[in-house]
């Protein structure tokens, strides 16, 4: 039997290292799976509560948040596309003018 | 002393997967490795959804995040050709101590909610992921078609809204112009010697038919023949 504060530990420490790479990493594709790793530590939480509680809801809110996230990997890859075509680069210091 | 059983030994297992994953994909430094770890975590997170009796979830997992997501990802990093991050001279020094106490705290508040889970949380785990059907995709699709209904409505509005904001973002140059008569001013494309259209890079479609006018206007010097050997061919 496992307690769940497990999966609860787990998460959180999952959810640490996605903030520390979005922090530490100039990347911005890196930047970006680094929010997605946050997404999935959120979703483990919520699968865990709503296996522990037996309840249904939990689970639909992760099918939500993976919705969300497909929708934000295209949308945000365009972006970098869109970025990378007018500076030729991916570091997020050389985008932090609106300006070209 | 007692012996783990098979879901904690299942739990261990998975969770390390999980977690070297994650501190691999943010230690590397080519972004094409980061996102090869970042699978190895999804995979890990979808068996420990599988330990948690949640299957579609856990496939959902699979098919969304490792197939369609990271697919993604990769194209945009193999299409952009982006090769290892250079070291540069870190500006905003005092940023970094700052950084630290900030990770700092949130670790804490981390170890300060569980450890009020050991009061809290706890008391819910006699409720145990037992024998149930509520991972099973007959009681999401239950839930998602009556009760939250309007969510997943909203999402398909978000789905097509992120359908066009990628359309029109990654879509190289300016929206073409409308061709009327008269609001062509492309120079019109030039005949090779052997009559076909030479097309250049960056020719639209507005050249396209400023061309075909200025062929209408020169008497169809080249249309008539091309019918001709069509109504032979027939």
């Amino acid at each position: 039997m496992i307690p769940l504060t497990w999966y609860l530990a787990l998460s959180a420490v999952l959810f640490t290292i996605g903030v520390v790479g979005v922090i530490i990493k100039r990347n911005a594709i890196a930047m970006f799976m680094c929010i997605e790793l946050m997404l999935n530590a959120v979703n483990l939480t919520f699968v865990a509560f709503s296996s522990y509680f037996g309840d249904v809801t939990g689970q639909l809110f992760v099918f939500i948040v993976m919705t969300v996230a497909a929708a934000e990997a295209a949308v945000g890859l365009g972006i970098i596309i869109a970025i990378f075509r007018n500076r030729e680069s991916l570091d997020v210091d050389d985008a932090s003018v609106l300006r070209l | 002393m007692e012996l783990p059983s098979i879901s904690q030994l299942l739990f261990v297992l998975f969770g390390a997967m999980a977690l070297g994953c994650a501190v691999a994909m943010v230690a590397q430094r080519n972004p094409l490795y980061s996102a090869i770890s970042l699978v190895g975590v999804f995979v890990s997170l979808a068996c420990l959804y599988l330990t948690l009796q949640a299957p579609f979830i856990a496939a959902v997992q699979v098919i969304v995040y490792a197939g369609a997501i990271m697919v993604l990802v990769v194209f945009v990093i193999m299409l952009l050709n982006v090769e290892e991050e250079v070291r540069r001279p870190v500006r905003l020094h005092y940023l970094i101590p700052v950084g630290v106490l900030l990770a700092a705290i949130l670790v804490g508040e981390a170890a300060f909610m569980l450890s009020l889970g050991s009061g809290g949380a706890a008391r819910v785990t006699p409720m145990a992921p037992a024998a149930s059907d509520i991972g099973l995709t007959a009681s999401i699709g239950t839930g998602m078609f009556t009760k939250y209904l309007l969510p997943f409505e909203v999402t398909s509005v978000l789905i097509l809204m992120a359908l066009v904001g990628a359309i029109s973002l990654a879509r190289q140059g300016r929206t073409p112009l409308l061709a009327a008569p008269g609001n062509v001013s492309e120079e019109p494309a030039a005949l090779t010697a052997g009559g076909e259209l030479a097309l250049k890079p960056g020719d639209t479609a507005a050249t396209g038919r400023a061309f075909a006018r200025q062929q209408l206007e020169r008497g169809e010097a080249a249309a008539p023949s091309r019918a001709a050997s069509e109504e032979d061919e027939g």
